[in-house]
């Protein structure tokens, strides 16, 4: 007996729903929903939708997945710098980060200018004069090397290929940093080192790697930062030559380069929405509105669409048609032929007097029938016509039903 | 809720606004929050739709092809103006085509504690029964920007009776019965085998219906007149099964046998006989018997409106014995059935001499007009195969048909436009010979 029990529970919402929705004054007959119909119909969906958002959030707030550009000390990817800057913290230097390199106090520091060729000539003026003891530059143009490094120049002004690919190079010079670390990943954009300067690395006729004193200390001139990615910090001497030329002064500014910002010169072509006059945008996004409400009044329907059982649509003709198109593919001119030329004799009987027998005249009876009827006619033409041989290709099919109906013509008017 | 095409359009015009008086995102927030304020108060004021009393009325049956007023009667109980759009939802076949969209949709002014009706003018292109689905109410607000939508649940059912076209058939039927019957003076001897009157002799009359007994004693000839038998029995069977779904021209065949049975029901009622219907398939779709006079075509009607042709071979063998229980003495048994050579030849043939042991059977079928087109087709390759395709299929039918005339039974193949007249003109043949 514990069966029927929970039914007068299962029922009950139900009839307090129905009070409660003539308590509100809706009709018997209305159908629109009550609060508890809408929340049952819902909150499936709303748990679905709950779940989304918490998974959404909680994917934002765990996985921190920024993405720098390469050469970025906050990167920890491979090829980031966060480990050399991490190794120089740890040896009492002291690291920030600028993203303007004109604001960096000159003295007893080094400057990291990953990418001097975004700097602007007013810019790169400003950072050769805030006299920095050691400035370090990554593969930089003609123009940041004639402010920054006087002296020292791509190795294509002297006729030389300005490449090569990075791999291990040995030192081959007396600069002290690059004799600790031994060999190193070095290549990229190669240098000549002017009068003054130093080559180390040498690949071909260029140096990946230039140091060129200044007023105020030196300046080092790389062909790729390629050795202080993350990826490679471990290999060769990569890891000595990076701290070494670094951490040479107690602090160090790295520079983030602003690759959002906008070239100096050369403004791009206007574009249409140039020309609109700035009030005029809000206006834009007003007609937006307007859009979006229009499209809601006519999205919105009158009730629901009203399905309905079709029948089968069987023309009774379709058997016969498939029929043609099978004596037609197996070219059964006989079966055709057969099929015309009883139809004829069938209907040529009744006007000719010849009685039937199982639903067709005798051969003979009819043939003398149409003989007495058409005198002209040769009988032995008439019998071909309705008793011959099957026609051997369509064309003669054709002319067999076009003489069948003749010899009818004739029959019924003679 | 709904919107109108108003608000669209004051948002639009709004535009105007934020560009030359409010640039500014102010100036946005501002004129959208003052379109939405007034579809809120547009909202608000609207009458509500779930109060709304909903009742139908009009007419349930009508004959297919013709037109139905069915009404709706809406009460506005709130104490707000009802300014609405209401959509009477049927399903898409019970409207003329191409104007469900014009008649479905009413615009409804119902002032506060009224009543108003709007009508839906139904044209039901399919036969059976068309159920209301639902009427969908969009009560506007006073500003027409905005308004309450909401649905009722308001059944109604209107029956598609069955066209009978060919009732234009049934006078001329009906005279020819009269003559038959003896009631007008014919020329002919009466050909009937039940005694019916003794009249004068008038000159024409055959000298053989010359009763010389009863002339003797009066002092005038009298010859004796006949009359067809009364109170016989009909029962009309239609197959419903996969061969009367086959369409030929617009309807499928189930429709022109539905017609002719219809006629030959009217006409055999008037004659004094009395007329079943069984309709089966694989199983009994429907059945009416011992129906009085003056209701059999109601119920007839009433009974057919719901066959739909089946798409499975019928049971002849469970047919047949339904048959034979709804016939237990002599009767006419009108077979509405198909001509095809396999179902008859191996389900029908075999039962055909416990029919046509004790009854009369008569065969009607519906044949196709579109195979005489086939089989005069000539000139390519195409139409002549066509043609003589055609031609086998007639072969067939006739073979089949004079196979079931040598059982006894008389067989009727004819187009749908002939079928009805061709089987009333077999029933008053079978009448005058007194084959009943």
């Amino acid at each position: 007996m514990t069966g029927p029990a929970p039914a007068p529970a299962a029922e009950r919402p139900t009839t307090d729903q129905r009070a409660a929705s003539d308590a509100n004054g809706a009709a018997p007959s209305s159908l629109a929903p009550t609060g508890r119909g809408l929340w049952r119909r819902a909150r499936w969906y709303l748990a679905f939708l709950a779940t989304l958002l918490i998974a959404a959030i909680g994917i934002t707030v765990l996985g921190n997945d920024r993405h720098y550009p390469p050469l970025d000390p906050r990167s920890y990817d491979a090829d980031g710098s966060h480990a050399v800057v991490a190794l120089l913290e740890q040896q009492g230097l002291k690291a920030e980060l600028t993203t303007d390199p004109t604001t960096a106090q000159g003295g007893a520091d080094t400057l990291v200018l990953p990418e001097p060729d975004l700097l602007d000539p007013a810019q790169l003026r400003a950072v050769a004069a805030a006299r920095h003891q050691r400035l370090i530059l990554i593969a930089p143009g003609p123009a940041a090397l004639s402010a920054l490094a006087p002296g020292v120049r791509t190795s294509e002004e002297d006729g030389d290929v300005p490449y090569a690919s990075v791999r291990g190079t040995a030192a081959h010079c007396p600069l002290p940093e690059a004799v600790r670390a031994g060999s190193a990943s070095m290549g990229g954009m190669l240098y000549t080192s002017g009068s003054r300067g130093e080559g180390c690395y040498p690949r071909g006729h260029g140096y990946p790697l230039v140091s060129a004193p200044t007023t105020a200390g030196d300046v080092i001139v790389l062909g790729s930062g390629l050795f202080l990615h993350n990826g490679e910090l471990a290999k060769d001497g990569n890891a000595s030559l990076a701290l070494g030329l670094l951490g040479s002064q107690p602090r160090l500014t790295w520079h983030l380069p602003d690759y959002s910002a906008p070239l100096a010169e050369g403004t791009g072509t206007k574009t249409f929405n140039d020309y609109i006059p700035k009030g005029w945008r809000w206006a834009g996004y007003q007609l937006a509105v307007a859009a979006v409400l229009a499209a809601l009044w006519r999205a919105r329907r009158l009730g629901p669409v009203v399905s309905e059982n079709l029948p089968v649509v069987v023309r009774a003709a379709e058997t016969t048609e498939g029929r043609a198109r099978l004596y037609r593919r197996a070219k059964a001119r006989g079966r055709a032929a057969d099929a015309l030329r009883r139809a004829a004799a069938h209907r040529l009987a009744p006007a000719l007097g010849v009685p039937l027998q199982a639903g067709a005249p005798d051969p003979e009876a009819l043939c003398a029938a149409v003989a007495d009827r058409l005198p002209e006619r040769p009988a032995g033409d008439v019998r071909a016509l309705l008793y011959g041989p099957p026609p051997t290709d369509d064309a003669a099919l054709l002319r067999l039903a076009d003489d069948l109906d003749a010899l009818e013509r004739q029959v019924r008017n003679p | 809720m709904a919107l109108t095409g108003r608000t669209a359009l004051l948002a639009a015009l709004g535009a105007l606004v934020v560009g030359l008086l409010l640039p500014s995102p102010a100036g946005l927030g501002i004129v959208t929050g003052a379109v939405l304020l007034a579809v809120l108060v547009d909202l608000v004021l609207a009458a509500p739709v779930r109060s709304l009393r909903i009742v139908r009325g009009g007419e349930t049956t009508v004959r297919l092809g013709e037109s139905v007023s069915v009404e709706l009667a809406v009460t506005n109980p709130s104490g707000r103006p009802l300014r609405a759009l209401v959509r009477d939802a049927w399903a898409p076949s019970a409207w003329r085509p191409g104007t469900a969209e014009a008649s479905s949709r009413h615009t409804l002014t119902v002032p506060a504690g009224e009543r108003r009706r709007a009508v839906s003018v139904l044209t039901p292109s399919r036969r059976g029964d068309h159920h209301a689905h639902r009427v969908t109410v969009r009560s506007l607000g006073p500003l027409g920007l905005a308004g309450r939508q909401g649905s009722h649940h308001v059944p109604w059912t209107v029956r598609a009776l069955p066209p009978f076209a060919s009732r234009k058939h049934l006078p001329s039927r009906l005279s020819r019965l009269r003559e038959l019957d003896g009631r007008t003076s014919v020329l002919t001897r009466g050909q009937g085998t039940e005694f019916d009157s003794l009249r004068e002799y008038l000159p024409g009359d055959d000298v053989r219906s010359i009763d010389w007994r009863a002339s003797a004693r009066r002092n005038t000839v009298a010859v004796r007149t006949w009359r067809p038998e009364r109170d016989r029995h009909i029962l009309v069977v239609l197959d419903t099964g996969r061969t009367s779904a086959g369409r030929v021209g617009d309807a499928p065949r189930l429709d022109a046998s539905l017609d002719a049975a219809l006629l030959l029901t009217a006409l055999a009622t008037r004659a004094g006989d009395r007329v079943d219907l069984l309709a089966h398939d694989t199983r009994k779709r429907a059945a009416v018997a011992g129906s009085s006079p003056h209701e059999i075509l109601p119920a007839f009607t009433n009974a057919m409106a719901l066959l739909e042709p089946a798409l499975h071979e019928t049971d002849m063998r469970s047919l047949v014995s339904t048959a034979l229980k709804m016939a237990p003495h002599r009767s006419l048994i009108v077979l509405l059935t198909g001509l095809d050579a396999a179902p008859v030849e191996d389900g029908l043939r075999p039962l055909l001499p416990l029919l046509t042991k004790r009854h009369e059977v008569v065969l009607a079928s519906v044949a196709d007009p579109h195979l005489d087109v086939l089989a005069a087709g000539r000139g390519t390759t195409e139409a002549v195969y066509g043609a003589a395709a055609a031609e086998q299929t007639r072969a067939d039918r006739r073979h089949t048909a004079d196979r079931l005339t040598r059982h006894g039974v008389t067989v009727l193949d004819a187009p749908p436009a002939q079928i009805a007249p061709a089987l009333a003109d077999t029933y008053l043949a079978l009448k005058a010979a007194g084959r009943l």
